[in-house]
């Protein structure tokens, strides 16, 4: 009998069948991820009705920064929408559960949180932001140019922090940079105060910091309060305007890597990335306001332009809602050349699914209160 | 880990504890007036700091919108049963409480501009606005369940919880907010400098504590509430009504939770969803004290506290490990020296 | 709707699981699937917290230990050598994480079953945290990051890879669980589970070792957590920590009690209502309320709250009363068996029990003083005594419920003060309890079933595989013997809970009864009795005196004792205050004194 009831509330689902482009996207707007995953989802709300010159439909759910959900997430999208591509997730961990998905269904996925080896492993998966090896590598430069040769990281105790953690410590130890001490906090501790003496104890160099929005401020704030004095390398993560605000004073100086868009306006107009960044900077904050803009929606964003053009020719050889036009999204997708982003300029190839080089990637100060581009 | 370091842990670890004492405070008196374990108690703490600084970002808080609605649902609940029980007495107090006043708040922000109060007339805004949140919510999901058994009580705070952090992320977003301190003084001790806003929240949680004690024990309506903790069913046959007594006791969580947001505001990022871990850790201190005893209770709250501070000190990554891990001892020891036999009664 | 036979809507119900991934679209099945993983969790807290009334917040954790053991030994390879062997193969991965699961289980619940009230969910709280950080900071799992590529099983050469044949090992698993949940919960062990619930006191008077049974269903609940985690990790094909921390704990007490933690289809409705509702906000609220903020915890909680307050006990049994089904007409008979081997009971004039200068202290208050007694076998003695005189005190101290101060207590010619109740229990003392102990939901035949737990010997696992079908109808038989003894024979199958108050307490003299004592301890069981049926009781008393058996009885009414008791001892403050026949204590000056003096 209590199946009698699931089935009545499954039937309750409605599927439209659309000739047009289906685009699922999967984020994580609720949950420990959401500072992130709201920006990504926003950029949904301000892409052009077409997409490749289709018509599209985009179908956005939320995964609550959960694996599980984003598998469901993912099935629901390929099995029931019958999407031709699937972006996302916005998690490390929820991307790499829609990866398998994907993989089995053989529908791409272009997903907007970094993966391990810039695929995850599989021929259907791509990714658009840099990897975090390409960020720290950023700071790791500008570490070096200052003679740093002791740092201490203070970052999540989650997988944003385990990753930031493992972009940044290889790379140091080649270059010689010891880390003295590495500690973790979790986004919604009230006090890192024992994280940061223990760091002040040490008297490091420099400190890197790997935490995302505002809950990245929070050690940033105490180190300050207790008197440190040194260089504070931030990352990618904590770029938004919350930061700032909560940040205040405290975060003034902090060295950031981020994508050229953050930056648009200071670029020289040589940069090919200016004028798309810009574009994107429009469209955004003309919905979400001024100072709105942010290196996770860009992302999003990004994920459209390649999506854009790699169905504008999968469309030449298939139609939308068939395994041949997944395919040709996929090989469209690997084929893409010197395709000009806002966070960089795309170059795929089989083996590289993400593309970017060091165009990707700025290194900024934060100075009265905005992001200062360093020369 | 020299003296220094082994005294600003102590500072740091005392200031978070005298929150968790407050909120174990605000626990043990809800179950022991309702049997309602109150999961949702963070959100309030969430909510009023939040509200705060909305207010001084010159926004309207989500939370206005949250009490004028809860308001007209208690509103037409309760008329309808007063209309039943043709009791019309009671409709003008129904319609003064559950409209009039979020009207009364809802007038004074928009034509007050709270944006340029000074800060004490922001706080008691604050407060006016997310506080009357707490009886209305005992009214809406607690009152038509109270006699049930406290697991399905459980269910419901958790229920509750649910729904006020989806509310605080639709009304504050997800990224978190500070407000500025209540003062900028600061005391040197020794080799230590202790920040005005510590001292006011040490002397704020004694001054509460105080002033609770003194309400258990001088006022009328303190004393009810003891007598309905104490005995339920003798406290309704002494003419003390277990619907008002459960109303008060979540007006107090609610003021409660939501005065340490506000003190806590300062010294750290307050967050929609930062309140479950704060409540989480106020939780175990009241259970600590048997969910009976404020005294034990707030000794717990200390205790967590430390336990926290210096764990994050030496190993952070695994500071809830060794926090959760050494509360169970703590727990076997209470729950050993408490024992006593089920009596026949 | 025509009644269906409770058979017929099982075979229904179970065709339709055959047929739906036949049917049903794919994503329905993925769907099915998370609902049947989910389901197995839930039902382990069926019978832990709402049978066993122990609320437990971890169960996360356990299924973490489930998936996570499988996710490291079938993707790991540089296992450690003693590991290596296991390497590779999830079916060794799920006894090793069955194993592994006991192992911390057993140590988690030696430490927090031990926590009494709120202290142990608290208890599981701290675990369920503990161990989910503890898989995110453990570098050789994955950190938070997780395990990627885990393998598909292999179940006879077949690799079961898509949803729909992973849904057939889900839901069979399910079933089998719920067929052994159901089966355990049908028995002497079951009885005892369910009689954790009404507090220890009862259930270790009757010999339930209730610490040891705690355990028991602590484990159980935690191995169904680790199968459903083992079954998670080879669907997934991927973990990390996030779904085994507090807020997913959280969310399986949640379906438990939705559904209806009192029943093991419970489970299995709360999983599927929750999982279901979700997916269902989660398309309509989009479309309802727009794409722009996210209502569905919002919707979600204050459904739940609404909910509750419409059906405290969860949703199954709003949904049986909604399916008129007939209960299996077997049941309405007696139950036969063949008789249990009794104790070789001591002739008529044996010394019983001997209590000599028993004292007991509340700290300043004397409840008992010095207080002696004596019961032989074959008669009825009658502890008489003004309210607070300390009687019942008296009745606990001889029963093992609480430990004397001072004094010695002989049973049967062996000192049994010290020993636990239930030691006591096995030693042939019974008793009932001056507030009626009974277990209101279930029927009259099972609780009085209770009291001859100690005369079975089946545990848990017999019970679940329902190996121990002749000693349980031996046992049935027996209770249904003693009830018709005390003449409760018409209402064997009623609810306990519905019988008159004296009723019950005849109910508890059969339960007393089927432990086959030889001394009988019985508080007040004359209260609450109309004139016939206090006649039909000093009948029944007299002929167990007749047979031998000797009975210590409190009562207030001295009609009822001076017609029954063969002695009489008075009691007041604590005091013995005389002591003899029932006409020679009648006529004693301190007795008057202490019933119709001292009131001023």
């Amino acid at each position: 009998m209590k199946r009698l009831l699931v089935v009545t509330l499954i039937a309750g689902y409605s599927t439209l069948a659309l000739a047009d482009v289906k685009v699922g996207v999967i984020v994580g707007a609720t949950g420990p991820g959401a500072s992130l995953g709201i920006p990504y989802k926003n950029t949904f709300g301000i892409l052009p009705k077409t997409l490749g010159g289709e018509k599209v439909e985009y179908i956005v759910l939320d995964d609550g920064t959960d694996p599980t959900n984003a598998v469901t997430n993912a099935k629901k999208l390929v099995l029931e929408d019958k999407v031709d591509l699937i972006i996302g997730s916005t998690s490390v961990p929820t991307a790499l559960a829609v990866v398998d998905v994907a993989n089995e269904t053989k529908t791409p996925q272009i997903s907007i949180s970094p993966l391990p080896g810039s695929n995850g492993k599989s021929p259907w998966a791509f990714s658009v932001p840099q990897s975090m090896a390409i960020m720290m590598k950023a700071n790791l430069d500008h570490m070096k140019l200052n003679g740093v040769k002791t740092v201490a990281f203070i970052g999540f105790a989650d997988a944003l922090g385990d990753q930031i953690f493992n972009g940044f410590a290889p790379q140091a130890e080649a270059a010689g940079i010891k880390i003295v001490v590495a500690e973790r906090y979790a986004r919604t501790d009230t006090s890192v105060v024992g994280q940061v003496l223990k760091v002040l104890a040490a008297k490091p160099d420099a400190v890197l910091l790997g935490g995302s929005g505002t809950p990245g401020a929070l050690p940033h704030i105490t180190l300050i309060e207790r008197g440190y004095k040194g260089p504070i390398y931030q990352n990618h993560a904590v770029v938004n305007k919350d930061f700032l605000r909560v940040g205040g004073k405290s975060v003034e100086g902090a060295i950031v890597p981020t994508g050229p868009v953050i930056v648009a306006d200071q670029l020289p107009d040589s940069n090919p990335t200016k004028k798309v960044s810009l574009q994107y900077i429009k469209a955004y904050e003309g919905m979400f306001g001024p100072g709105s803009s942010n290196a996770f929606s860009a992302y999003s964003y990004d994920a459209y332009l390649l999506a854009d053009r790699a169905v504008a020719i999968a469309l030449k050889k298939s139609k939308p809602g068939t395994p041949e036009f997944r395919e040709a999204i996929r090989d469209a997708l690997e084929s893409t050349k010197e395709l000009v982003g806002t966070h960089g300029v795309y170059s795929m190839t089989r083996t590289d699914h993400t593309g970017v080089d060091s165009r990707a990637v700025v290194l900024v100060r934060i100075e009265n209160a905005g992001w200062k581009l360093i020369k | 880990m020299d003296l220094q370091i082994t005294l600003l842990l102590g500072q740091d670890g005392i200031t978070n504890g005298a929150i968790y004492a407050l909120l174990s405070l605000a626990l043990v008196l809800v179950f022991t007036v309702t049997r309602v374990i109150f999961i949702p108690q963070g959100e309030f703490v969430a909510y009023g700091a939040l509200t705060l600084a909305s207010f001084q970002a010159g926004k309207t808080p989500g939370t206005l919108w949250l009490l004028a609605g809860a308001g007209i649902l208690v509103a037409l609940i309760d008329l309808k049963i007063a209309l039943a029980a043709g009791a019309r007495q009671r409709i003008a107090r129904i319609l003064l409480w559950n409209l009039g006043y979020p009207a009364a708040i809802t007038v004074l922000i928009f034509l007050g501009k709270p944006e340029g109060w000074p800060l004490a007339a922001q706080v008691l805004l604050s407060l006016a606005l997310v506080v009357p949140l707490g009886p209305m919510v005992y009214r809406l999901a607690f009152q038509p369940a109270a006699e049930a058994s406290v697991l399905v009580l459980l269910i419901i705070s958790v229920a509750v919880h649910l729904a006020l952090v989806g509310l605080g992320l639709l009304f504050f977003g997800a990224e978190g907010s500070r407000t500025p301190s209540f003062s900028d003084a600061a005391l040197q001790l020794g080799s230590i400098t202790v920040s005005g806003q510590t001292l006011w929240v040490l002397g704020s949680s004694l001054l509460l504590i105080a002033a609770l004690y003194q309400f258990f024990g001088r006022t009328i309506y303190g004393k009810a509430l003891r007598a309905t903790a104490i005995n339920r069913t003798g406290a309704r046959l002494m003419g003390i009504s277990t619907v008002m007594a459960g109303k008060l006791s979540f007006l107090l969580a609610a003021a409660i939770g939501a005065f340490s947001g506000i003190l806590i505001a300062p010294i750290t990022t307050i967050y929609y969803d930062t309140g479950f871990l704060i409540g989480l850790k106020g939780f175990v201190a009241a259970i600590i004290g048997g969910l009976a005893s404020y005294p034990v209770a707030a000794a717990g709250a200390l205790l967590v506290g430390l336990l926290e501070a210096y764990s994050s000190f030496w190993a952070s990554a695994f500071k809830e490990v060794i926090v959760f891990t050494l509360i169970i001892p703590v727990l076997l020891w209470r729950s050993l020296t408490t024992h006593h036999v089920e009596e026949e009664e | 709707m025509m009644a269906v036979s409770q058979r017929g809507a099982l075979f229904a119900f179970l065709a339709l699981l055959g047929a739906g991934p036949l049917l049903l679209p794919e994503f329905y099945v993925t769907l099915l699937n998370y609902i049947g993983l989910y389901a197995i969790v839930a039902l382990g807290l069926v019978l832990l917290t709402g049978v066993g009334g122990l609320t437990s917040f971890g169960q996360a954790a356990f299924v973490g230990l489930g998936a996570y053991t499988t996710a490291y030994l079938t993707t790991a390879s540089d296992l450690p050598a003693w590991l290596a062997l296991v390497g590779g193969s999830p079916w060794l991965a799920l006894a090793l994480g069955l194993a592994g699961t006991a192992a911390v289980a057993l140590l988690l619940g030696a430490l927090t079953l031990r926590l009494s009230g709120h202290y142990l969910p608290l208890g599981t709280i701290a675990w369920g945290i503990s161990l989910y950080f503890l898989f995110g900071n453990l570098e050789f799992i994955g950190g938070h990051t997780g395990i990627t590529g885990i393998p598909a099983l292999q179940l006879a050469g077949v690799e079961v890879k898509s949803g729909r044949a992973f849904y057939y090992l889900i839901w069979i698993a399910l079933l089998a669980l719920v067929w052994a949940t159901h089966n355990l919960l049908d028995s002497r062990a079951g009885r005892a589970i369910r009689a954790l619930k009404g507090g220890s006191l009862m259930a270790e008077a009757m010999g339930v070792d209730t610490a040891r049974l705690k355990i028991e269903i602590f484990l159980i609940a935690a191995l169904f957590a680790c199968v459903s985690g083992w079954l998670y990790a080879h669907l997934q094909r991927f973990v990390n920590p996030t779904p085994f921390g507090l807020g997913v704990g959280i969310e399986y007490l949640f379906m438990a009690v939705i559904g209806g933690a009192a029943s093991v289809w419970g489970a299995l409705l709360g999983a599927g209502v929750i999982t279901v509702l979700k997916q269902w906000l989660q398309d309509l609220l989009p479309k309802l309320l727009g794409s722009s903020g996210n209502f569905e915890t919002i919707v979600f909680g204050v459904i739940m709250v609404l909910m509750l307050q419409r059906a405290r006990d969860g949703l199954w049994p709003l949904l049986a009363r909604l399916v008129p089904v007939k209960s299996g007409e077997g049941q309405r008979q007696a139950p036969q068996g063949e008789a249990l081997p009794r104790r070789q009971m001591p002739a008529a004039g044996t010394l019983l029990l001997e209590v000599n200068g028993a004292t007991k202290r509340f700290g300043g208050l004397v409840a008992c003083n010095d207080m002696q007694l004596t019961v032989k076998a074959g008669e009825v003695l009658a502890l008489i005594g003004p309210n607070g005189a300390g009687k019942s005190t008296m009745f606990n101290l001889i029963s093992g419920v609480a430990p004397l101060t001072a004094g010695e207590i002989v049973f049967l010619g062996s000192r049994i003060d010290g020993l636990t109740a239930r030691a006591i229990a096995q030693r042939g003392m019974s008793r009932s309890f001056q507030h009626v102990r009974l277990l209101p939901t279930m029927s009259v035949l099972e609780n009085a079933a209770i009291g001859a737990h100690m005369r079975g010997s089946k545990g848990v696992v017999p019970a679940a595989l329902h190996l121990e079908r002749v000693e349980e109808g031996r046992l049935l038989a027996e209770a249904a013997r003693q009830i018709e003894r005390v003449g409760l024979e018409k209402q064997m199958f009623e609810q306990a809970g519905s019988l008159a108050l004296g009723q019950q307490r005849i109910l508890e003299i059969a339960r007393a009864l089927c432990a086959d004592p030889c001394l009988l301890l019985l508080d007040e069981p004359a209260a609450g009795l109309r004139y016939l049926e206090k006649q039909a009781l000093a009948d029944l008393l007299r002929r167990l005196r007749a047979e031998g058996m000797g009975i210590l009885l409190v009562e207030h009414d001295m009609d009822f004792v001076m017609g029954l008791a063969d002695r009489v001892v008075v009691m007041e403050f604590g005091q013995r205050i005389a002591e003899g026949l029932p006409e020679e204590v009648q006529r004693d000056p301190a007795v008057l004194e202490a019933y119709l003096g001292g009131v001023e």
